[in-house]
């Protein structure tokens, strides 16, 4: 029996309330309560986000006079938006290659059943669950240019200081560590279970037709990963690119303004230049970059894979 | 296994609500108990909960629960229906707290803020003044830099708490054992320069290591940098008067020519040479630097002494102080914490009637009891032995009213400290410092620009 | 799709990128002793930071940045053990009892608020993602896109406006308002479809012929076989919620309704930093989760395998 539900050929006895449009009433009550909250919860929100760019707008202050399209001319020849952008992308282009490429060559090594491996993944995963904010703070402590732990290591073994958090060079370089540390975790789970759904007949077979382990990854492994692999790598953009509280604990933007990304910018805005109004433009650009961005990765790694 | 999955949700769920029903969180809270309230009084009045919204410091949160149950004795019973439920935030995050609540029009209270902050919710009229409610004589009782941080075009919008003025303390055994004996009286204080030398000579470095075991200086407290501390730099290498030293312009608005005149730059090019020179102070900010005995000097307010009395024991870490370093004009920025009462409050009496107590004579002996901080009360400045001629802490009293200068009085302040917290950062980095206190004061400008005109 | 297997039971060798042109024994065992290398480096790499933040916690507060410098034993290891730091936030000593500390309650109430969010998010993010995964609805990729392109604002930027949307109805300050606006995410939504549409519609087929309706189909078919994707779906929700932040601050503010991450931070003041507690707190609120993560890796790991040899 066909899934699918043709329109009758003549005119239904229940006139505009046809099997096709009951079907569809039934389908949309599965996602109505999703959709409520995405309305209510998400949508509203950002509309008076929307709202408040087009206005003078500060949260102590409230609605001052409309400016139309005024912040957002403002905000392309704000050089500070410039470099958080920039900032932000180096963020992202630094921490979701190093990300992914780890993660599935983890993902492909700890693939074992047995405790050992088991065990690491645990430890992999623990950070993943814990909390930015811990994470952040003991990072800073361990970075610490005299009291951290990585320094300690490296002067134990006769090597000079480096300063981390204090240098404008390695600060970013020093949160992309951190964060690819903290969240690798999550995509090793993702890919693994994106693994485990790839049948090893597909990998035996190729064996037996004499395919090395490479040509096996490389032909089997990562097209039949596309779909898991497109998610993660979506869903990991989206997310660096948001990156805020590692920098407001870490660097507060500095120093030089090396780890200013745009969340940290929209968020001196509107909480602490006053002016909520410009922080929603530079929110809105934002949005708008990362549909961009989205919709090219989604596009790039789309696959039709059927087996 | 379906089923394993769904029972173990399901016992965490049950044990989670069997948790909070036995602590009492689903169930309405109506503030703190109060167990001196007398019954009668209870069946009389309705309880009026008032909401107030602090930073966590729990030294001040007992403070105002003592407060609290003289307050519902006072004027024969009459508030002993009120009861205090506290918000706290941490320090960072009471600003946007703050924002939220008022943005969001939420019921609010009274509100702790902070002294040089006061005009900027002046402005946007997220408190109410307070002018009218307050007689010349209940004014009268504190000093007059809290009431004029505390005011806006004239009127009165937060009482004070305390007063508060930074000096240097030192670890007195770290000073003997280099031989400097710091000047005991305000008047002999160190210039910089003879400061410098003391600062190099407590600097200790282990055989070897370029890193010092002990640092001569830390500049403010916490890991904080703040106009607090950081602005009194720029303002000491001016004359009185003159530019620098004001640090803005009298219309408040203005920084360009003030804020970075070349004394300014001067002082803060010494402030970087500190770091990176010199290298008597670190650059990445030690935690507890001064009560882990890795800094001789500290300069920090008088709370530092209650903090050294928690951790080692009342009396037994060997402080001295003395007076703060000074390029030109010796200043200590003064000011602190203020109440403020929200618009946004649904019981005005009730709210202003226990914010006059706590910031009368009698509230403020209590809150210095518990927070140990240079009240603003001048009566209890005049009574507390620590602050009478020769008790151990006078030289803050001292200080306050001879080179106390209340930080810069405009509605824009918040935007300015974080800018200045900015270029501060960039200077201890490295970056050159003319053109960070150049970009600076434009900036600083351009985002108060909206203020103009606000007297 | 049926697969003929081998009718030899031949056992599949796990997958291994990296070739030596070496008999095949000693290439299994120089194989498996870079493993191991690997996954002891990769061990003391993820739990050095652990450990100090737990040995850190089991310090006296003045001791705690004292070792740092030089490296030594005693930077890892305290002088003094001492469980000071966790009497004091549990509120069991005289020093916590006096500072209000409830670390216990801040954990059952974040317990709490996770469980109800991870509870209604199972239910409504699987009806949701099934219906995109499997349903029939005009322009449906719309409102994919329409549902997806929440993630792309930054919170920050509509928390305020999202607070006042819950202070309108009379929100703020529940329980209601750590729960509801999460009770369905778009992100979850996302992942279980990709996850759903790895499962083969023919099984979908296979049950409507048996007369299931679609909630039979969830029940029966998808939600067997999408397991280890819910379960991790439902274990990334948990501890989003359970490590948000900024939200539990603005939104709520009675003490008996603090999350444990805004107990921790409450422990930061003005003037001075309670790092002792900072990390006997961290510690109280990471371990319980990595824990239950643990406890149900086995199921996950024991499912995926299962589900996959079903067919």
């Amino acid at each position: 029996m066909s899934s699918a539900v043709v329109a009758p050929a003549y005119p239904s006895p229940r006139g505009w309330w046809t099997r096709r449009r009951r079907s569809y009433l039934i389908a949309f009550l599965f996602v109505a309560p999703a959709v409520v909250n995405f309305l209510l919860f998400r949508y509203v929100p950002i509309l008076a986000a929307i709202r408040s760019s087009l206005w003078q707008y500060s949260l102590l202050g409230g609605y001052g006079k409309f400016i139309g399209l005024q912040a957002y001319g403002r905000l392309l020849q704000d050089p500070v938006f410039w470099k958080s952008l920039t900032v932000t992308v180096q963020y992202v282009l630094l921490k979701v290659p190093a990300q992914i490429v780890l993660s599935l060559a983890l993902a492909i090594l700890l693939q074992r059943e047995d405790r050992f491996s088991a065990a690491v993944r645990s430890a992999i995963f623990a950070p993943v669950v814990t909390s930015i904010v811990v994470i952040s703070v003991i990072w800073s402590l361990m970075y610490h240019v005299q009291l951290g732990l990585f320094n300690s290591i490296l002067t134990s073994a006769g090597l000079p200081r480096v300063v981390f958090l204090s240098n404008a060079r390695v600060a970013l370089v020093a949160i992309v560590i951190m964060m690819v540390w903290k969240e690798i975790g999550f995509s090793l789970i993702v890919l693994m279970a994106g693994l485990k759904g790839i049948p090893d007949t597909f990998h035996e077979a190729a064996r037996i037709d004499g395919a090395s382990s490479w040509q096996q990854f490389r032909s089997i492994t990562l097209p039949l990963l596309r779909r898991v692999l497109m998610f993660v790598v979506v869903t990991q953009t989206i997310f660096s690119f948001q990156v805020f509280v590692p920098v407001y604990t870490m660097t507060k933007g500095g120093p030089l303004d090396s780890t200013k990304v745009i969340v940290y910018y929209i968020y001196q805005n509107g909480f602490l230049f006053q002016d909520m109004g410009y922080a929603s433009a530079l929110s809105m650009i934002t949005l708008i970059v990362l549909l961009g961005v989205s919709t090219a990765q989604m596009r790039w790694l789309r696959s039709e894979v059927e087996y | 296994m379906w089923i394993r999955i769904w029972a173990s949700v399901t016992v965490l769920l049950v044990l989670a609500v069997l948790e909070s029903v036995a602590t009492g969180d689903l169930a309405p809270v109506a503030g703190s108990p109060s167990p001196t309230v007398p019954l009668r009084a209870q069946a009389t009045k309705p309880p009026v909960v008032l909401k107030l919204l602090a930073i966590t410091d729990d030294a001040q949160i007992q403070a105002w629960k003592e407060i609290l149950q003289e307050f519902r004795k006072i004027d024969g019973g009459k508030w002993s229906s009120v009861d205090i439920a506290f918000e706290t935030v941490p320090f960072q995050d009471l600003f946007p707290k703050i924002e939220s609540a008022v943005a969001a029009g939420a019921a609010m209270d009274i509100v702790q803020s902070d002294g040089p902050d006061m005009k900027h919710y002046a402005f946007y009229r997220s408190l109410l003044p307070l002018g009218k409610y307050f007689t010349d004589a209940e004014m009268k009782q504190w000093l007059p830099q809290s009431v004029e941080e505390g005011s806006f075009r004239g009127q009165l919008y937060g009482p004070p708490m305390m007063q508060s003025c930074s000096l240097m303390v030192y670890n007195r055994e770290m000073t003997d054992a280099a031989g400097i004996k710091p000047p005991a009286t305000l008047d002999k204080s160190w210039t910089m320069a003879e400061a410098l030398t003391a600062w190099q000579k407590t600097t200790a470095h282990p055989s070897g290591s370029s890193i010092p075991s002990v640092w001569g200086l830390r500049w403010g407290q916490g890991t904080w940098v703040g106009d607090y501390e950081h602005g009194i730099f720029r303002r000491s290498n001016g004359a009185k008067g003159s530019a620098t030293y004001e640090g803005m312009g009298p219309d408040g608005v203005t920084f360009v020519g003030y804020f970075d005149t070349p004394e300014a730059v001067e002082a803060m090019q010494f402030y970087q040479d500190l770091h990176r020179k010199y290298k008597v102070t670190p650059i990445e900010a030690i935690p507890q630097i001064f009560e882990t005995k890795k800094a001789a000097f500290m300069v920090t307010p008088d709370n530092r002494i209650g903090e050294l009395n928690r951790l080692y024991g009342e009396g037994k870490f060997p402080w001295g102080v003395t007076g703060i370093p000074y390029f030109k004009t010796q200043l200590c920025h003064t000011g602190s914490w203020a109440y403020g009462i929200s618009p946004n409050t649904k019981h005005f009496n009730e709210s202003l009637a226990f914010v006059k107590y706590a910031s009368s004579d009698a509230g403020a002996r209590i809150w210095y009891k518990h927070v140990r901080q240079l009240p603003a009360n001048i009566s209890l400045l005049n009574t507390l032995p620590e602050y009478r001629p020769g008790g151990k802490q006078t030289i803050w009293i001292e200080a306050m009213n001879k080179i106390g200068a209340p930080r810069i009085q405009t509605p824009g302040y918040t935007e300015y400290q974080q800018v200045f917290a900015e270029v501060t950062l960039n200077i201890m980095a490295g970056a050159n410092v003319a053109e960070q206190m150049k970009a600076g004061a434009q900036r600083i400008q351009g985002l108060l620009a909206k203020y103009k005109g606000w007297k | 799709m049926q697969v003929n297997r081998p009718s030899l039971a031949i056992e599949p060798l796990p997958l291994r990128p990296w070739r030596v042109a070496v008999p095949r024994r000693a290439r299994n065992v120089a194989a498996r002793g870079v493993q191991v290398a690997l996954g002891v480096v990769l061990l003391i790499v993820y739990i050095v930071p652990f450990a100090w933040m737990i040995l850190g916690s089991l310090r006296l507060e003045t001791e705690i940045f004292q070792f740092t410098y030089p490296l030594s034993w005693h930077t890892f290891v305290p002088v003094v053990w001492s469980v000071k730091n966790f009497l004091d936030i549990l509120g069991l000593s005289p020093e916590g009892r006096s500072f209000g500390l409830d670390f216990g309650r801040a954990l059952g109430f974040t317990a709490l608020v996770s469980a109800g969010v991870v509870v209604s998010s199972l239910i409504f993010n699987t009806m949701g993602a099934y219906f995109f995964a499997r349903l029939e609805f005009p322009r449906k990729d719309l409102v994919l896109l329409f549902v997806i392109a929440t993630l792309l604002i930054p919170f920050e930027a509509v928390m305020v406006p999202l607070y006042i949307v819950v202070r309108t109805l009379h929100l703020q300050d529940t329980y209601w308002a750590l729960v509801l606006p999460w009770y369905a995410s778009p992100f979850v939504i996302f992942a279980l479809i990709q996850f759903f549409r790895e499962i083969p519609r023919e099984l979908d087929e296979a049950a409507t012929m048996d007369g299931a309706s679609h909630l039979g189909i969830l029940r029966h078919v998808i939600v067997p076989n999408a397991l280890p994707g819910l379960i991790t779906t439902a274990l990334l929700e948990f501890q989003f919620i359970w490590n948000l932040f900024y939200w539990p601050l603005i939104a709520v503010g009675r003490k008996d309704l603090q999350t444990i991450q805004v107990a921790i931070a409450q422990q930061t003041t003005q003037t001075q930093v309670y790092w002792g507690r900072i990390f006997a707190g961290s510690v109280l609120a990471s371990v319980p989760v990595i824990i239950l993560f643990l406890l149900l890796q086995r199921y996950y790991i024991k499912g995926v395998v299962m589900s996959w040899l079903k067919g």
